[in-house]
């Protein structure tokens, strides 16, 4: 090779090098298509399944708590009890976070988590020789059946429930309505993602690429961001008309129209309910979530969301306090901690419903 | 002579103003053919593209909308009640929502909860205003759900039969044909009762289709068939017990409610044993369950405000956009749609009237209905008549957002007034009477047009 070429050969490596700088964005692109992959499978893997999965395990463990409590009816058993009610709550308010799919169109929502209670109709059905088997159980209506007719019948009134107020018949709709929301609904659910004939694990996997319910990976992200995921959740809980959850009982000054006023969880409810929203963002078990998606592209919007899920999540421990109130005390004396707390989930839902759903379009093209 | 400029003048004016409203003399071809709902079309094309409000709404009208959107989702529970009481003594289901999934269809299943149709009853003969007559002890509709110790009025059920239906090119489907019937009535039940089965329809666009002129509506009645189309088509007309009227019917599979006040404050009486101003009387006011629940209290359950708010959220839900419009398969079957005359009863384009209290300004929009009752012959009618509609007739269904039913309703559509049909298909099979031209029309286009036509309509 002549000297003089040299210099030209390494001019042109250089070029080409520099040529593929803009080929960078490509192989970016190529990235943040397989970030796109990434996120929707540990979405399915690591936190839509596990959660079922938990949500199905604690199911089992009331059950057995309340057949234990239903044998040897004691007060120790019915802390018990209580104790996988309030877990079980727990993981059933963070799956609310990704409300999509079977959870809303079969019905396992309203089906488990109806409120307010008809206690006057739990009463009558109480008094009545009805039978109270788990067939019978599953074809009462929403308002009989699910967490709350459970959350009635072990807390009672101030949460003042003794194992010595329990007779036959409570105790027996109670194993009932145990069985019914772990046979007819929380299992069924975890079901209906991982095996035919709905399979909505594979509905999502397949986004873009064969799925029939996301035709594309942006109709996914959108509706986990949406009105059945993130911002859904977070306008439910923050709301600030007759409709939120907090702002209700809050404007009203009612403790009768907080979700769970027998157990006094309502205000853990709704923190659960952030907790989940933040999972599905952040990503659970090691997985990926949405916010390397967004961080890739954006880093000042990912930052701007974890900071507002982590304040908005935060802002609860204001509301409970050292003490642990319940909310259905603390909308009579922390009411600017509330219309705080209100004010953040606002925030946050304005950025999830403007920002990261421009983001997605933006960015997921398929 | 100054008499004869002065009225040249004043005619010229009108004349010119009256050149200034006829909107059609702006070219069909530039409007924006995905805006279905006008200005009051959404893109949202998920679950939640039925749920959509009107754009431009004050706060104060923001407000109402969530406020009737709450109470569209809300349980109701027995009396007495801090909040939300009132439900039954007999009633259908506990809240709007669980008919209107995701204020789309409901399920064709009977009895509970999850369930979103309903049976209606009458005997032979018509009321003092023309409507239905109730049947003794039963009352217009079957209420087959109660309060604990009171009784339901009868327990309803479905069967189905397969039915094949093939093209002439081959091509088969299988059709279920339903069968209907009561059992364990609380009390015999008259003698050649009649029952119409129905199943909750989509609210897509409400608000615009209430505000469609009545002399638009009456322009598509075509009596004694003058074009030889088959079509003739008929307006329904109801008497309205609140504003004492015969009115036009426009809502309801026969088009036997005339507003949306009346549709809404009817479907919380008769669907869930709600009462409000407007229907202030229980289903079963005259029956023995009345009595076993001991309901003294005859003041309405839902507040008046709610009714409206109610009212004013049904009013104001926007049109899902058509989609791929300029897709060149679905033009084509926009054609075929046209050309076997599916928009001789399924009309796309029509204007609204001006209406200030839903921030309504005369809107170009895409209903695909005339609001027109049809006879659609044997295989669907229910032989139930209702008021103006015989027993085989129905109003035609506006099919915009139909083809988002799937996406709303968890993956699953269900078409016509009793959610028989499983698919679009199967419903234009089911068609029949002045809709057999058409039907046997589609029948004879090739298995790719009938595929075309199709996909047109899933993209409405």
């Amino acid at each position: 090779m002549p000297r003089i070429l040299i210099p030209a050969v390494v001019l042109f490596t250089l070029a080409l090098g520099s040529c593929s700088k803009s080929a960078d964005s490509g192989s970016n692109s190529e990235t943040f298509t397989q970030i796109e992959s990434d996120v929707i499978t540990d979405f399915v893997n690591k936190t839509g399944l596990p959660q079922y999965d938990s949500l199905v395990a604690a199911g089992k463990a009331l059950n057995t708590a309340i057949t234990n409590l239903n044998t040897n009816t004691t007060d120790a058993n019915l802390a018990i009890a209580q104790a996988d009610w309030r877990y079980m709550r727990q993981m059933w308010e963070r799956c609310e976070g990704f409300l999509i799919g079977p959870v809303e169109a079969y019905d396992y929502d309203p089906n488990s988590d109806t409120w307010p209670t008809d206690y006057h109709q739990m009463d009558s059905l109480l008094g009545s020789g009805n039978s109270l088997g788990e067939s019978d159980v599953q074809n009462l209506p929403q308002t009989l059946r699910g967490y709350h007719p459970i959350e009635y019948l072990m807390f009672g009134e101030g949460g003042t429930r003794t194992a010595s107020q329990l007779d036959i018949r409570k105790l027996q709709y109670l194993v009932s309505l145990s069985s019914d929301l772990l046979n007819n609904n929380v299992g069924p659910l975890l079901n209906s993602w991982n095996s035919a004939p709905v399979n909505f694990s594979q509905a999502i996997l397949t986004a873009g690429s064969g799925s029939t319910t996301y035709t594309s990976r942006q109709a996914f992200f959108l509706d986990i961001t949406g009105d059945n995921g993130m911002a859904g959740i977070c306008n439910e809980v923050g709301e600030q008309d007759q409709d939120g959850k907090m702002y209700n009982p809050y404007i009203n000054k009612d403790s009768s129209l907080t979700e769970s006023p027998y157990s006094g969880t309502s205000l853990t409810d709704f923190k659960n309910n952030i907790i989940g929203l933040q999972q599905v963002y952040m990503g659970l078990n090691g997985g990926k979530g949405l916010k390397d998606l967004v961080a890739a592209k954006n880093a000042q919007l990912d930052q701007n969301i974890q900071t507002a899920i982590a304040s908005a999540v935060s802002s609860f421990d204001n509301i409970s306090g050292s003490g642990g109130e319940h909310y259905e005390e603390a909308i009579f004396d922390k009411r600017m901690q509330i219309q705080q707390t209100m004010s953040q989930l606002n925030a946050l839902q304005t950025l999830l419903e403007n920002d990261l759903t421009n983001f997605i379009k933006t960015y997921v093209k398929d | 002579m100054k008499k004869f400029w002065i009225i040249l003048s004043l005619g010229v004016a009108v004349y010119g103003f009256s050149r200034c409203n006829k909107s059609e003399s702006f070219p069909a071809n530039e409007y924006d053919d995905r805006l279905s709902g006008g200005v009051f079309t959404t893109l949202d094309a998920s679950t939640q593209a039925f749920k959509q409000p009107f754009g431009g709404m004050t706060s104060r009208q923001q407000v109402v909308h969530n406020i009737g959107d709450g109470t569209f989702d809300q349980v109701f529970v027995a009396a007495p009640a801090p909040h939300f009481g009132g439900l039954g003594p007999v009633y259908n289901n506990i809240a709007c929502v669980n008919c209107h999934r995701n204020d789309g269809g409901g399920f064709p299943t009977l009895g509970s909860s999850n369930s979103g149709m309903l049976m209606r009853i009458s005997i032979h003969g018509a009321d003092a205003h023309g409507g239905p007559l109730a049947a003794p002890g039963f009352g217009l509709q079957i209420q087959d759900q109660c309060l604990l110790g009171t009784v339901a009025e009868a327990s309803t059920n479905v069967t189905y039969t397969d039915v094949a239906v093939t093209y002439p090119d081959g091509a088969t489907v299988t059709l279920r044909s339903p069968s209907y019937t009561l059992s364990n009535p609380y009390t015999p039940l008259p003698a050649g009762y009649l029952l119409g089965p129905r199943l909750a329809p989509r609210l897509v666009g409400m608000g615009l289709l209430e505000n469609i002129p009545e002399g638009t509506i009456t322009s598509f009645v075509d009596a004694g068939d003058q074009n030889g189309d088959g079509i003739t088509g008929k307006a329904n007309y109801i008497y309205d017990t609140y504003t004492q009227r015969m009115e036009i019917g426009r809502f309801g599979l026969k088009a036997n409610a005339p507003t949306l006040l009346m549709q809404v404050a009817t479907a919380y009486q008769q669907d869930m044993g709600v009462t409000s101003y407007v229907q202030p009387e229980e289903s079963c006011w005259d029956q023995i369950q009345m009595s076993l629940v001991g309901s003294t209290d005859e003041s309405p359950e839902l507040v008046d405000s709610l009714l409206n708010y109610v009212t004013f959220y049904v009013q104001t839900l926007c049109v899902p956009a058509r989609r791929e419009v300029n897709d060149s398969i679905n033009r084509h079957g926009e054609a075929l749609f046209n050309q076997v005359n599916c928009s001789g009863c399924h009309r796309q384009t029509m204007y609204t009237d001006v209406n200030p209290a839903i921030n309504l300004s005369s809107q170009r929009i895409h209903p695909y209905t005339d609001l027109l009752l049809h006879d659609m012959g044997p295989g669907l009618a229910d032989g139930r008549p209702d008021n103006l509609a015989t027993g085989s007739e129905w109003r035609t269904t506006p099919l915009w957002g139909i083809g988002l039913l799937q996406v709303t309703n968890g993956g699953t559509g269900y078409y016509l007034h009793d959610g028989r049909a499983r698919t679009i298909e199967e419903a234009i099979l089911w068609h029949d009477g002045e809709a057999a031209k058409s039907k046997q029309a589609f029948m004879q286009l090739s298995g790719t047009d009938r595929a075309a036509l199709l996909q047109f309509l899933g993209s409405l």
